[in-house]
């Protein structure tokens, strides 16, 4: 860019090794390790190593409160951590260890004592010193449970790109920096993909590359892996043991006791106080205790494999096992028959001829990778979807049946199924956790005296009795949890389907839910458990039932490292099936190739309208849409056709794939001509519709308002498929820079519109969620009395709003990890610059508007 | 405009404003956006923009006005967070419409600041549910003055009509169209706030 940035030319060189970069997988060096590497700011003020100690983390008699004082988290710890040292912490939920990562990343101040972080004492004496918070912060990078709430915008290589802007590297570095730090976490091949539509495990792998983009000599990790599955821990492990390799100090907060065995140390948060934990110690911690083993523990699970395209299951495994009092000519819990099912916009079924049978009184676990179709399972025996083939019935009820009595079929499952989603705790909305519980049962029109007995009993049995008039967002995520499962609990279901209960729980609070199963299933309740855990499986389930699909392939790793523990075997190597979180197949379609350090390249290959300067992009086009509105005579709307069209064959967009966007657009089209082929009574009478003349006038009129609206939303479509959202919001800010001037917070307003248009599909799938889980508590906003449908509407706005600040709260920790703050220099990795093409650009569009203007202007020409 | 969303930025201390926490690191202060803030407000202009696509007709005959729900999380981001947040997630919510229905999107942020604003002016100085009831009234009358105005100057824009046809139509179906409208938003908002602002209270 600028002439000061010269020197870094030599070390570019080292920035990037080649030799990194081809072996790929696990090697995290080449993001790394790279001596005189620039990306810390501070380094050449202080020096090469400004911790003369040795020391990463110095912590001095902690204390941290949440609550003024009353009650403390933390109460004077005191840590040394060394630089290059691995350190896991561990402790319930609610001990405190988050906030102790979050003191340690230098993300938060403590009440009390002194931190010192990477040799700069960041807090002493009850003082932040905000200068050295941001000094220290370069050095650390932080990663959170959620890997959801870390991905920034919706193109891979931008997000990736958005620390190393933040430390205002130069392009050509965020480039070296972008594609070592995507090959380190084997993501390299998804440079332009959109990171919303991944797997959650793809999606920590792009958190992390955002985070080692930023060269960070030490680490935190916050549970990093409690919402992947056994692949992508093993994934996300492997880069750990990579960096640790090179130095990099490492503190992983974790509660699975597998990850604990390559610490340095292990350290325990309890009652606001560490203890150093033996590696055995701690490991019998963090297993789920087993309070009885003999009677409880199951004979191993008989593993069949219901795979797409299999047949039934009792024909893939003669040991087929069923409880001796059973009888196989029972009417079964769950009949899948050959069911298959595809989601609306996806290529390939999601469920492909599928088939099994649960018994009354099973207790059956399903596995399998993510995107294999375990939630699809979930939807489907709880109505929430309904399959495209085959037949499919829950507790006797059939779901695949048309129309008739579909209400009240619904209504039948309603109160025989009960449904634990992923995550409950985010459909909490009421004011107190016992009104929340009775939601469920009192929307099944039972009495208040039969409501309440429901409620006491579910409450008891999660133990959570004390709890029942706090209100549920005070309480620690593993209350939560309990909390949502009693409300499903207190519906009475003689079916419970539990989607990974225990997911991101601590010991405790799984052992509650394992004694629910035991409990529920010793009283005759069926249950089908989706599960990562397989000795959850094995300790808690009849049977288990696999669902692999190719996933590995739609993964994009065919190398992919070894299947769970179990070597299940997979089915055979059909299509991959793309999930509707997942969308692999998506991701894959998108970044049509997987070659090299590809934006530069790419770049111009593309076609003239994508290489454009976005600010002149959004300009223009802006000018283009609002002036078409003055097109008021057929030749005028046919040259406004011809420029469309012309700038659509520039942007080499089809029109197969133009049409599918303005599909939804039709609608609206429609109704504008019929109303204004109506409303002008002008002309030559053509023919009556209900009563009402039709003219030529009013057909002239519903031609040229239509015709120019519809070239309108075009002229957006083609804009919006040109340029990303990061190019958009890059322009906008820049476009609105001038405004800083008089205080207006441009480079943020751009960077809130880019979040907004990140978090979009993210909220729209949880509204979802929220709609579909309490629907399935019986709430409905269709029918019943306004109170009722005001209530219906509450319990699904709530958990809305409550996502929202849940999301913003994990959010503005992730983009404090990425060393963004208002006003600080960034730079952007896709320079912004006016070229000749540009210009020839403006020049053709100014052509087009002065033709249109000119004959706008000669009266000569018809008129309408 | 730009008036409103300057001065509040360092004189909106109030504990619902989650820019600054007990446990600051003191790196976003004196008055520059926090991510906090920029967390905060994102999240609303994304649940503002989701809920501006969900459009339904509300009055039969009218098929072209439509009903969405993003007005409530304006008013609701205004109530919770200041009048400033209730402008950018009014402006920016709409953005994305700026490219399918320019002039229809100009004249929707107009409606949505007029009436998420002042509502959110009045709450501020009386914070009682009184207080949230004035607002949302005074917001619904600005939101109605800015609905019928710009429907008189948008419409001939869409369909053939002169202005004085519009006026026309200003009684029998925009008045009671936008009074439906408002209604729906004030009530819903008014009685989900109560909830949320429980939870914006939590401490965190």
């Amino acid at each position: 860019m600028s002439p000061t940035h010269m020197t870094s030319e030599r070390e570019q060189a080292t920035d990037a090794r080649p030799a990194d970069l081809e072996q790929g997988r696990g090697q995290a060096s080449a993001a790394f390790g790279d001596p005189g590497n620039g990306g810390y700011g501070h380094r050449d003020e202080h020096g090469d190593g400004p911790v003369g100690n040795g020391l990463a983390v110095s912590l001095n008699d902690i204390r941290f409160s949440y609550d003024h004082g009353e009650t403390w988290v933390l109460e004077g710890i005191d840590l040394d951590i060394r630089e290059g040292e691995r350190i896991c912490l561990v402790g319930p939920n609610g001990s405190g260890k988050s906030t102790l990562a979050r003191l340690i990343a230098g993300l938060t101040a403590p009440d009390g004592g002194s931190v010192t972080l990477l040799g700069e004492p960041v807090f002493e004496d009850g003082t932040p010193h905000s200068d050295r918070f941001r000094r220290a912060r370069k050095g650390i990078g932080a990663v959170f449970q959620n890997p959801t709430d870390q991905i920034i915008t919706t193109v891979v290589g931008d997000d990736v790109a958005f620390g190393p802007e933040n430390l205002a590297l130069t392009p050509d570095r965020i480039t070296r920096r972008v594609d070592a730090s995507l090959n380190a976490v084997d993501m390299g091949g998804y440079l332009e993909a959109d990171p919303s539509r991944m797997s959650g495990g793809q999606q920590q792998r792009i958190a992390i590359a955002g985070i080692l983009a930023m060269s960070p000599r030490m680490i935190v990790l916050d549970e990093p892996t409690a919402m992947l599955d056994t692949q992508s821990q093993r994934h996300v492990l492997s880069v750990l043991d990579a960096l640790q390799r090179q130095g990099v100090t490492i503190v992983h907060v974790t509660h699975r006791p597998e990850e604990l065995t390559r610490a340095d140390r292990i350290l325990s948060v309890e009652g606001g106080r560490l203890v150093e934990l033996s590696a055995t110690q701690a490991a019998l911690r963090l297993a789920v205790t087993n309070a009885n083993d003999t009677g409880t523990l199951r004979p191993d699970g008989v593993i069949i494999n219901a795979g797409n395209g299999d047949t039934a299951p009792s024909a893939s495994s003669p040991s087929l096992s069923r409880k001796p009092s059973e009888r196989p000519d029972d009417d079964p819990a769950v009949l899948f028959d050959h069911v298959s099912f595809r989601y609306p916009k996806a290529d390939a079924d999601t469920l492909h001829d599928f088939s099994m049978r649960i018994e009354r009184g099973e207790v059956v676990a399903i596995m399998g990778r993510n995107g294999t179709g375990k939630s699809t399972l979930t939807r489907l025996m709880t109505a929430l979807s309904k399959p495209g083939a085959g037949r499919l019935e829950v507790a006797g009820i059939d779901l695949g049946g048309g129309k008739k009595h579909a209400k009240q079929r619904k209504k039948a499952l309603r109160s025989a199924v009960g449904l634990v989603m992923q995550q409950p705790e985010r459909q909490l909305f009421a004011e107190t956790v016992r009104q929340d519980v009775a939601y469920g049962p009192s929307n099944q029109g039972l009495t208040q005296q039969q409501v309440d007995e429901r409620v006491e009993r579910a409450l008891e049995l999660m133990g959570i009795a004390d709890l029942a008039d706090r209100s549920p967002f005070s309480l620690s995520g593993g209350q939560q949890r309990l909390a949502a499962i009693a409300g499903t609990i207190a519906c009475d279901p003689s079916i419970l389907i539990l989607d990974e209960p225990t997911a991101g729980l601590d010991a405790a609070a799984s052992e509650r839910i394992y004694a629910l199963v035991r409990t529920l299933n010793a009283q005759g309740v069926t249950i089908v458990m989706v599960t990562h855990s397989l000795r959850q499986a094995r300790q808690l389930a009849d049977r288990v039932i696999t669902l692999d699909g190719d996933a590995a392939a739609a993964h994009g790793h065919g190398d992919a490292s070894p299947q769970p523990a179990t070597a299940i075997p997979s089915s055979s190597p059909s299509s991959p099936h793309g999930g509707k979180r997942t969308k692999c197949k998506d991701a894959e379609e998108r970044q049509a190739r997987p070659s090299g350090p590809g934006a530069k390249t790419s770049h111009h290959r593309q076609p003239l309208v994508q290489r454009l300067d976005p600010r002149v992009k959004l300009v223009v086009f802006l000018v283009l849409m609002f002036t078409s509105f003055m097109v008021g005579s057929v030749p005028q709307l046919l040259l406004t056709l011809a420029m469309v069209v012309a700038m659509a064959a520039a942007a080499r967009l089809s029109p197969r794939n133009l049409w599918h966007s303005l599909r939804g657009f039709v609608a609206l089209l429609l109704v504008m001509g019929v109303v204004n082929m109506l409303f002008v009574r002008s002309g030559r009478p053509l023919l009556t519709i209900a009563g009402l003349p039709v003219t030529t006038d009013g057909v002239m009129a519903a031609i040229l308002y239509t015709g120019r609206f519809g070239l309108v939303i075009v002229l957006g479509i083609i804009l919006l498929q040109t340029t990303t959202p990061t190019a958009l919001t890059d322009g906008f800010g820049s476009l609105l820079s001038p405004l800083r001037r008089l205080g207006l917070h441009t480079q943020e307003l751009a960077l809130v519109m880019s979040l907004a248009l990140r978090f979009l599909p993210t909220l729209a799938g949880e509204a979802r969620d929220v709609v579909d889980a309490q629907s399935a508590r019986g709430g409905s906003i269709e029918t019943g009395t306004p109170a009722r449908r005001i209530h219906a509407l509450a319990a699904i706005v709530v958990p809305i709003f409550a996502g929202a600040l849940r999301h913003s709260d994990n959010l503005s920790l992730a983009l404090d990890a990425r060393c963004y703050e208002e006003g600080i220099h960034r730079t952007h990795w896709h320079a912004m610059h006016v070229a000749r093409r540009d210009l020839v650009f403006i020049a053709l569009c100014a052509i087009y508007l002065a033709v249109l203007l000119t004959m706008k202007a000669i009266p000569a020409l018809p008129r309408l | 405009m730009s008036d409103i969303s300057h001065t509040q930025i360092p004189t909106d201390p109030s504990r619902r404003d989650k820019t600054q926490s007990s446990h600051s690191t003191g790196v976003a202060d004196k008055g520059r956006w926090s991510t906090q803030r920029i967390a905060v407000y994102a999240l609303f202009v994304a649940l503002a923009m989701a809920a501006s696509f969900i459009e339904f007709p509300i009055m039969p005959g009218t098929p072209w006005l439509k009903y969405d729900l993003s007005g409530i999380i304006c008013l609701v981001a205004g109530f919770a967070f200041g009048p400033m947040a209730a402008f950018i997630v009014s402006v920016l919510s709409w953005i994305p419409h700026l490219f399918m229905n320019p002039w229809g999107a100009i004249m929707s942020i107009a409606v949505s600041v007029f009436l998420s604003v002042p509502a959110a002016l009045v709450y501020k100085r009386i914070r009682t549910r009184m207080g949230a009831l004035a607002g949302i009234l005074v917001g619904v009358v600005f939101g109605l003055v800015a609905a019928i105005g710009g429907n008189l100057l948008i419409t001939p824009i869409y369909a053939h009509m002169t202005t004085a046809q519009v006026m026309a139509m200003v009684v029998p179906i925009l008045l009671p169209f936008n009074l439906i409208k408002f209604a729906i938003h004030g009530v819903v908002t008014f009685i989900i706030y109560k909830p949320i602002s429980n939870l914006l209270n939590r401490s965190l």
